[in-house]
């Protein structure tokens, strides 16, 4: 099976990055790919509960990630530092993550061997 | 060695494209190959044939060239739509095409590259 890892790492509006990888996801999952995806720095904010972008005629993304699960992927990692230096907690969070540090997540990019970043 | 490459920025504006022409030309000097080229996100706009920059570097036609020397040059279908990137506007020797194009060059790549902002 072949891995990689997607990595969020900007905030969900303002830009389209979030909502691409988001498309990028599901789009690559059907073809049997194993995926991890990592929220770092500002990224972090993509996994907020009660998102409210209606205003900027965007769609909320928050929602969609716990969906993720209907298209195999399941392993979402959060790194620790960027959640707590924006004073946030796993509890704000739309679903069940793992955290990591950065020496837990250099090991994630070294296993998964490829990286798409956004 | 097999390399994968995305490309996430249009014409000019940002250097990515450009990076990521002068990489590919330089990793093919050194014996290896291109797996692929995706274009996503503003990206797709990198193969517009009207592009037309007097006495630059002309992108969407270097681009050509790769697509001509035998790597194939995807560019996402729906980033296309969203942005009027009609496939009749675009240079010779690229396409259009979903995901799963990006999902090919992933496996078919030893390592993959990602040029964005």
């Amino acid at each position: 099976m072949n891995k990689v890892i997607v990595m969020l790492r900007k905030a969900p509006y303002g830009s389209v990055y979030t909502a691409e990888a988001f498309r990028t996801i599901m789009g690559i999952a059907v073809f049997e790919m194993e995926i991890c995806v990592i929220f770092m720095d500002d990224g972090v904010y993509a996994l907020l509960k009660d998102q409210n972008p209606e205003k900027l005629d965007m769609k909320p993304l928050g929602d969609g990630f716990p969906m993720l699960k209907d298209f195999n992927v399941s392993k979402f990692v959060v790194h620790d530092e960027s959640l707590s230096e924006r004073g946030l907690t796993t509890d704000d969070l739309v679903l069940e993550v793992e955290l990591a540090n950065s020496n837990q997540i250099k090991d994630l990019m070294n296993d998964y061997g490829k990286v798409l970043p956004f | 060695m097999k390399i994968g490459v995305m490309i996430l920025e249009g014409p000019y504006q940002h250097q990515a494209v450009d990076s990521a022409y002068l990489f590919i030309k330089a990793a093919i000097a050194r014996g290896h190959e291109i797996a692929g080229i995706f274009l996503y996100t503003d990206g797709v706009n990198n193969i517009n044939k009207f592009i037309n920059p007097p006495g630059e570097r002309n992108i969407s036609k270097r681009l050509s060239e790769l697509g001509e020397s035998g790597i194939d040059i995807v560019a996402c279908t729906a980033c296309s739509k969203f942005r009027g990137m009609r496939p009749d506007l675009a240079v010779e020797h690229v396409r259009q095409s979903g995901l799963g194009s990006l999902a090919e060059f992933l496996r078919a790549a030893d390592r993959f590259l990602t040029f964005g902002d």
